[in-house]
């Protein structure tokens, strides 16, 4: 472990020998977490007779991205991918924001009840569901469509939302609300003209996340889809197989795929830091 | 019927209860009915078969020998190396220092990218013939090796893709777990002149112990039920030796068409993480009270 080895020497380091330590082992970890990123990037940009030898030559081009975005399949896996992604947020949120706020203002055995199954369905692995779904998406005339997909995705934020957002729900005053309804307000205005507002940092967290999520989701995309809904995950992993020599294209695919990942890394950082702190 | 408040309280969880029920809750009926029953895919004749298949998982060599050893091992290996990569991370960022914001934008990279591309890009970077590990090792002077095809480095480059993705999320509620520490301790050691380990050994470790147990709860759960990047990075080969159990149920129900049998190994493994997780529950619950 870093620190204890650092303890152990460092201390006998003049100030500007630990700052250049310190500055060495920083850079040596970003490169080690950057570096898959990049080495991808560069192969994108290389034409096909250098892909190779991404190591050597100086030839760079954006024509493997035109090339990607001729094919048909991709572009409408792009598509796809961010309809059902910007579905899921929507609908993933309005059933958790509820959701949470019960878990968070209400205490008893209905409470109790709900975070007992919420915890258990947060264990049960995505396959021991999924597999099944198949059959259940085929039998209601859903499999391969956008609702068999989009369902599955909002019902699988359910846990661990719902979670996050007693959490958040946790961190607000309900005061708030009291007085709002001692003025006359329902319930329900209480939660939706206070509760909600106040909430509304941790919600857009929420969502950030939840987009990301189901845009990089793959298990649920392999088993509900087939030819008439590719999403961007399984069209990539065939790819992978199918025609896995043509690295340049692969690469040029992959980093679009990645965008929207480095969108939200540098404009959406504090959204996405506030989400994961539980 | 309801009194206000509880209708109250019963709308706003129904529309989620309603999903889960139908999404979660039926089909994992309808698959342990299966999972009793002769169901192939490409001739279901649903004639009821008992515990045939149970008795078939579990005297499964590949299942007992390869895939629930693979399981636990990658859950264990890929919590720890995550846990202990992430906690020497953020007590290393937990100072001020100049390029803190570049330090994170970089860190939080991984964390968003789908574990679909991040196996695509080590499969490339480990590729036998043009990876770049095996040109710079040639470069060296030693033997390039086939990385993914050997059952032990395969397993390894799984692992490190694993905590690739996972370290920075660690580092992030770590880091934020440190930030909310009380000062006074800290100040009180320094002043006794504490080693920087007894500081770490005594206050850090213990005080922190809350938010790295949660962590280990959420991450061991979820490593449990890795597919993507085994799937796309090795396909479960060479062989079945990197074979996880969620790829176990995978291929036998939709490679090797037989949905009774992949119901049932689905089924087994939700009953070991299930145990596991109540288990992790009441743990958390015992640290959380002392």
């Amino acid at each position: 472990m870093a620190m204890v080895m650092r303890s152990a020497f460092l201390p006998q380091l003049p100030p500007w020998g630990r700052k250049a330590m310190f500055a060495l082992v920083l850079a040596a970890i970003c490169f080690a977490f950057a570096f898959p990123v990049l080495w991808l990037i560069l192969t994108s940009l290389r034409p096909e007779s250098g892909v190779y030898y991404v190591h050597r030559g100086t030839e760079f081009t954006f024509g493997n991205f035109a090339e990607v975005l001729r094919e048909d399949r991709i572009v409408e896996a792009f598509l796809n991918s961010a309809l059902i992604a910007t579905l899921a947020t929507v609908f993933s949120l309005l059933v958790t924001v509820s959701s949470g706020y019960m878990l968070s203002r209400f205490t008893g055995p209905a409470s109790r009840l709900w975070f007992g199954t919420i915890y258990v369905f947060r264990c049960v692995p995505y396959i021991s569901w999924v597999l099944p779904l198949y059959f259940v998406n085929q039998s209601w005339g859903i499999y391969d469509t956008y609702v068999g997909l989009l369902l599955p995705h909002v019902a699988v934020h359910i846990c661990f939302f719902s979670w996050l957002m007693k959490g958040f729900f946790d961190g607000i005053d309900p005061s708030m609300e009291y007085a709002a309804m001692i003025d006359g307000c329902t319930r329900w205005g209480a939660f939706i003209r206070v509760a909600v507002p106040s909430a509304l940092p941790a919600i857009s967290a929420l969502a950030v996340l939840c987009w990301l999520f189901t845009w990089n989701e793959f298990l649920f995309a392999l088993i509900l889809t087939g030819n008439r809904v590719p999403m961007i995950t399984v069209v990539m992993a065939q790819f992978v197989t199918e025609m896995g020599l043509r690295w340049n294209l692969m690469a040029a695919t992959a980093v679009m795929a990645l965008a929207p990942a480095f969108l939200i890394a540098l404009f959406g950082q504090k959204y996405v830091i506030r989400g994961l702190r539980i | 019927m309801f009194g206000e408040q509880q209708r109250f309280v019963l709308l706003l969880i129904a529309p989620a209860a309603l999903l889960l029920l139908l999404f979660q809750v039926v089909p994992i009926f309808i698959g342990a009915n299966a999972s009793f029953r002769n169901w192939a895919l490409y001739d279901p004749k649903k004639t009821w078969v008992g515990f045939d298949h149970y008795a078939a998982v579990l005297s499964d060599p590949a299942f007992l020998y390869v895939v629930l050893p693979n399981t636990f091992l990658f859950m264990a290996l890929s919590v720890a190396g995550a846990l202990l990569a992430g906690l020497a991370l953020a007590l290393l960022l937990n100072r001020p220092f100049r390029g803190q914001k570049l330090v994170q934008t970089i860190l939080l990279v991984p964390l968003m990218v789908a574990p679909v591309v991040a196996a695509i890009m080590v499969r490339w970077i480990f590729n036998d013939q043009f990876g770049i590990v095996n040109v710079v090792l040639e470069a060296v002077g030693l033997e390039g090796q086939p990385w993914l095809v050997q059952r032990w480095s395969a397993f390894g480059i799984i692992l490190l893709t694993d905590i690739w993705l996972w370290t920075p999320w660690f580092t992030l509620l770590l880091l934020a777990g440190l930030q909310s520490l009380p000062k006074e301790p800290f100040e009180a050691a320094a002043i006794d002149g504490t080693t920087t380990w007894r500081v770490f050994r005594f206050l850090t470790l213990p005080m922190l112990r809350p938010v790295i147990v949660v962590c280990v709860v959420i991450r061991a759960i979820d490593a449990f039920r890795t597919f993507d990047i085994v799937w796309t990075l090795t396909g479960g080969g060479p062989g079945r030796a990197t074979e996880l159990f969620s790829l176990y149920a995978y291929v036998h129900a939709f490679l090797n068409l037989d949905l009774g049998r992949g119901s049932a190994a689905a089924i087994v493994g939700g009953l070991i993480i299930l145990v596991i997780g109540v288990a992790l529950f009441r743990l958390v619950d015992r640290i959380a009270k002392a």
